[in-house]
C-alpha cells in the first residue's frame, strides 16, 4: 500500500517513514503543504499521512483545497494540536481520521488500513477472493486454507488488485501504487509478478484485459 | 502576651482607645477639682472659724465681770458640727453645746486637727485674747468639710457615669462608620472568586488605605502575570513536546522492528538519542522563557561585555570546531552595559547558538563588541544562507523557524532573546552581514556606562 507522508519534523518524518516502511507501506514523505497537495492530488496513494503545521500551506488548507477537487484519497491527520475545535475542524474539512501525537505505529499501520478499507467499502480487514483469503495486517496469504508465500512485491500487488476487485488497473496504475520513490521499476516488473502470483495461487485469479490492464473478478461473498 | 481576640478587632481597639481616654481624663479633671474645691473649701472654713473666734474674743472681753459658765444654746441643725469654748484665766466660761469642759486642743493657738474622746475629728482654731486671759477654741467637724468635697465631686463624677455608656454608644457608632470602607473592601474581597486576579476597585478609598489597594492591586497584578506565564508554559510545552516525543517513540518502534537490519537499528537509536537531547533543550528554553517572562523588566548590575562574550564563545567553541567552523571574537573596547551577568550569558549563547546551528560546515562567526556612537553594541555575523525580510519579521515569534533547516531548533530562542534585551534595556536589530553574507544581528545599548580597561 503506498502512503504519502507529510511531516516537516526531520526526525519524526524519518522514524516514522522507516517504521511504515517495516509494516510493509510503501512510502513517500514530503515536507512541505505545497508538496502534499500535489502529490495526494496525482491520486496514486491509497491514502495520505498529513501533518497540520507545514512550511508554506498549512495541513488544514491543504485537506480543504483537496476535498474541494474532488480528491477522495483517504487522509490522516497526525498533528500536535490536541484541542476538540482543531479535531472538529479537522474532520468537517475531510480528514478520515484525527490521531493526536504521539502515536504508536502500530497503531498508526491500523488505522491507515482501516481507512483504505472502508475508502473501498470493505466491512473486514481480509480480502477474499475464491479460495484466496488475504489479510494485510498480517501480510499473509492462504489457498483454500493453505498459506502461501509471497515476496512483498506479489503481495502489494496482490493486495492492491483484490482491493480493487472489479476494476481494471493499468500496469502504470500498479506501477504507481507499488513503488515509492527511489525504486527503480523495471519495464517488465509487473508482468513478471502476475506470472509468479498466477503460478502460486490460481491460473484464474487475475484476468487480463489485453491493451487495458489487469483485473480480480469480484466474487459473491460466500459466508 | 497574648491579646485576647476582641483586641484583635479593630473596632473594639479604637472603642476602647477613646473610652479609656475619655475616662483618664475625666478622672484627672475630677482630681484637679477636687484638690482645688478643698484647698478654697479649707480656706473659706477656716476663715469662718478665725472669724467665729475672733467674735468670741471680742465678747469674753465685753462681759467678762460675769464669769460664770454659760452654754450656747442649739439653734441649727448644723449647729453640732460647730463647737467652741471659752477659757477665762482657766476657767471654762462659754461653751456651746457640745463641746467639752476640757480644752479641745493642746495648742494655744492657730489651727491644729485633733480627734476628740468619741473618735470624731474636728479642725480647731484657738486664740488668745490680748491680755492672754481669755482662751478661745473653735472646732468644726472634718466630716462635713469632706461631706461637701464629695458632694463636689459627686457632680463632677456622676455625669460621667451616665456619661460613658452613651460615650460608647456613640463611639461605636462612630468607630463603625469610620471604618467602612474597610469593610467595604474585605467585603469587596471575599466576595471573589478564589482565581479572580483583577484588581480591586472601590468608590472613595480614604487616604489612609489608597497604598493598601495599591500594594493589594499591585500583588494581583503579579500574581497575574505568574499564572500567565505558567498556563503559557503548561500549553507550550504540552503542544510542543508532542512531536519531540512523537520522534522518539517512532524511532524507538523502528530500533524494536528492525530485526535483523544492524545499520536501521543503530540509525534509530542514534535518532531516538538526539530526539531526547531535542525535547531536553526544548524543556529548558521554556522554562527560560517562563521565568523571564515572570521576571520584571528593568536592569541591575553592570556586566562586562567583553569578559562575558570570551567565556561564552570558549563554551561553544569545541563544537564549533567538531564542525569545522571558525568563531572568532573581537573585542574593540570594553563596555559595561546594564543588565544580569546570567541573563546576557543566556542572550549571547542563544545569538551565537543560532548562528553556528543554522550555518553549513565550515562556515564562520564573528562575535565582535564595540563601541560606535557612544552606544555598546554586540554583533553576531555568520557567513550562513542569511534570512529574507520577512523571515526577520517574523523571528521572535514563538515557536516560529525559519522553514527549509534539517537542524532541530525550538523556535524559542529568539522570544528568549528579544525578552533578555527587554529587561536589559537593549535593543536587537537583524540585518544581512556585509562582511561575511549571512545574518547579522546587533544589541544595542542606549546608555553605556563605559569604561577605560
Amino acid at each position: 500500500m503506498r502512503i504519502l507522508l507529510a511531516e516537516d519534523d526531520p526526525m519524526l518524518g524519518d522514524g516514522l517513514r522507516a517504521g511504515l516502511r517495516q509494516l510493509g507501506f510503501q512510502v513517500d514523505w514530503v515536507r512541505d503543504g505545497e508538496a502534499a497537495e500535489r502529490e495526494l492530488a496525482s491520486e496514486v496513494y491509497a491514502a495520505g499521512v498529513l501533518d497540520l503545521g507545514l512550511p508554506r500551506k498549512d495541513g488544514m488548507d491543504v485537506l480543504q483545497a483537496l476535498r474541494a477537487r474532488r480528491i477522495t484519497t483517504p487522509v490522516l491527520v497526525l498533528t500536535a494540536r490536541d484541542a476538540v475545535p482543531d479535531r472538529i475542524r479537522g474532520l468537517d474539512l475531510g480528514a478520515d481520521d484525527y490521531v493526536v501525537k504521539p502515536v504508536d505505529l502500530h497503531e498508526l499501520g491500523a488505522r491507515l488500513r482501516s481507512l483504505v478499507r472502508r475508502a473501498h467499502g470493505q466491512m473486514q480487514d481480509s480480502l477474499r477472493c475464491g479460495g484466496v483469503l488475504l489479510a494485510p495486517a498480517a501480510r499473509q496469504v492462504s489457498l483454500n486454507g493453505e498459506a502461501v508465500a509471497l515476496s512483498t512485491r506479489e503481495f502489494d500487488l496482490l493486495h492492491t488488485l483484490m482491493r480493487n476487485a472489479g476494476r481494471v488497473l493499468s500496469r502504470e496504475q500498479l506501477e504507481e501504487q507499488l513503488y515509492s520513490w527511489g525504486h527503480e521499476v523495471e519495464s517488465n516488473a509487473i508482468e513478471v509478478h502476475i506470472h509468479h502470483l498466477r503460478r502460486k495461487l490460481q491460473p484464474d485469479l487475475i484476468q487480463t484485459v489485453r491493451g487495458v490492464g489487469y483485473t480480480v473478478l469480484r466474487t459473491p461473498e460466500t459466508a | 502576651m497574648r491579646l485576647q481576640s476582641s483586641f484583635n478587632s479593630l473596632q473594639a481597639r479604637l472603642l476602647v482607645l477613646v473610652l479609656g481616654v475619655a475616662a483618664i481624663v475625666w478622672l484627672a479633671a475630677a482630681a484637679l477639682i477636687w484638690r482645688d474645691v478643698r484647698h478654697e473649701l479649707d480656706e473659706l472654713l477656716d476663715g469662718h472659724l478665725a472669724q467665729a473666734a475672733a467674735l468670741l474674743v471680742v465678747q469674753q472681753a465685753a462681759h467678762h465681770e460675769d464669769d460664770k459658765m454659760a452654754d450656747a444654746p442649739s439653734l441649727h441643725k448644723y449647729a453640732p458640727r460647730v463647737i467652741f469654748q471659752v477659757f477665762h484665766e482657766g476657767q471654762l466660761v462659754q461653751r456651746s453645746a457640745q463641746a467639752g469642759a476640757t480644752p479641745m486642743s493642746e495648742t494655744g493657738r492657730g489651727f491644729s486637727t485633733v480627734r476628740l474622746a468619741d473618735g470624731s475629728e474636728w479642725r480647731v482654731f484657738a486664740t488668745q485674747g490680748a491680755e492672754r486671759d481669755v482662751q478661745v477654741y473653735v472646732g468644726e467637724q472634718t466630716d462635713s468639710r469632706s461631706a461637701i468635697l464629695r458632694a463636689v465631686l459627686r457632680s463632677v463624677l456622676l455625669p460621667l457615669l451616665v456619661a460613658l455608656p452613651l460615650l460608647a454608644l456613640a463611639g461605636w457608632w462612630a468607630v463603625l462608620r469610620g471604618l467602612l470602607p474597610l469593610r467595604h473592601l474585605s467585603e469587596a474581597l471575599a466576595q471573589r472568586r478564589p482565581e479572580a486576579l483583577e484588581p480591586v476597585v472601590l468608590q472613595d478609598v480614604p487616604a489612609e488605605m489608597q497604598p493598601l489597594v495599591q500594594a493589594l492591586n499591585g500583588l494581583f497584578g503579579r500574581m497575574e502575570r505568574l499564572l500567565e506565564s505558567e498556563r503559557r508554559f503548561t500549553a507550550d510545552a504540552a503542544h510542543e513536546l508532542r512531536t519531540p516525543i512523537a520522534a522518539i517513540r517512532a524511532q524507538a518502534q523502528v530500533a524494536l522492528g528492525a530485526g535483523a537490519d544492524e545499520a536501521q537499528r543503530q540509525h534509530a537509536l542514534q535518532a531516538t538519542l538526539a530526539g531526547c537531547d531535542r525535547a531536553t533543550h526544548l524543556v529548558e528554553q521554556l522554562l527560560t522563557l517562563a521565568r523571564l517572562e515572570a521576571a520584571p523588566a528593568g536592569a541591575n548590575d553592570g556586566v562586562d561585555l567583553g569578559g562575558l562574550a570570551r567565556r561564552v564563545l570558549a563554551e561553544l567553541a569545541p563544537g564549533a570546531l567538531l564542525r569545522h567552523q571558525q568563531l572568532e571574537l573581537d573585542v574593540a573596547a570594553s563596555c559595561r552595559v546594564t543588565g544580569n551577568d546570567m541573563l546576557l550569558g543566556v542572550l549571547l549563547r542563544n545569538l551565537v547558538d543560532n548562528a553556528l546551528r543554522y550555518s553549513p560546515d565550515g562556515a564562520s562567526v564573528q562575535v565582535s563588541v564595540a563601541l560606535e556612537a557612544g552606544q555598546a553594541v554586540l554583533r553576531v555575523e555568520d557567513s550562513g544562507a542569511g534570512m529574507t525580510a520577512q523571515e526577520m519579521a517574523r523571528l521572535g515569534e514563538r515557536f516560529y523557524r525559519v522553514p527549509g533547516h534539517a537542524q532541530p531548533g525550538s523556535g524559542l530562542g529568539w522570544s528568549i532573546v528579544r525578552r533578555i534585551a527587554q529587561v536589559c534595556g537593549a535593543q536587537v536589530q537583524t540585518a544581512s552581514s556585509e562582511r561575511l553574507g549571512g545574518l547579522a544581528v546587533s544589541v544595542h545599548w542606549p546608555a553605556p556606562d563605559q569604561r577605560a580597561a
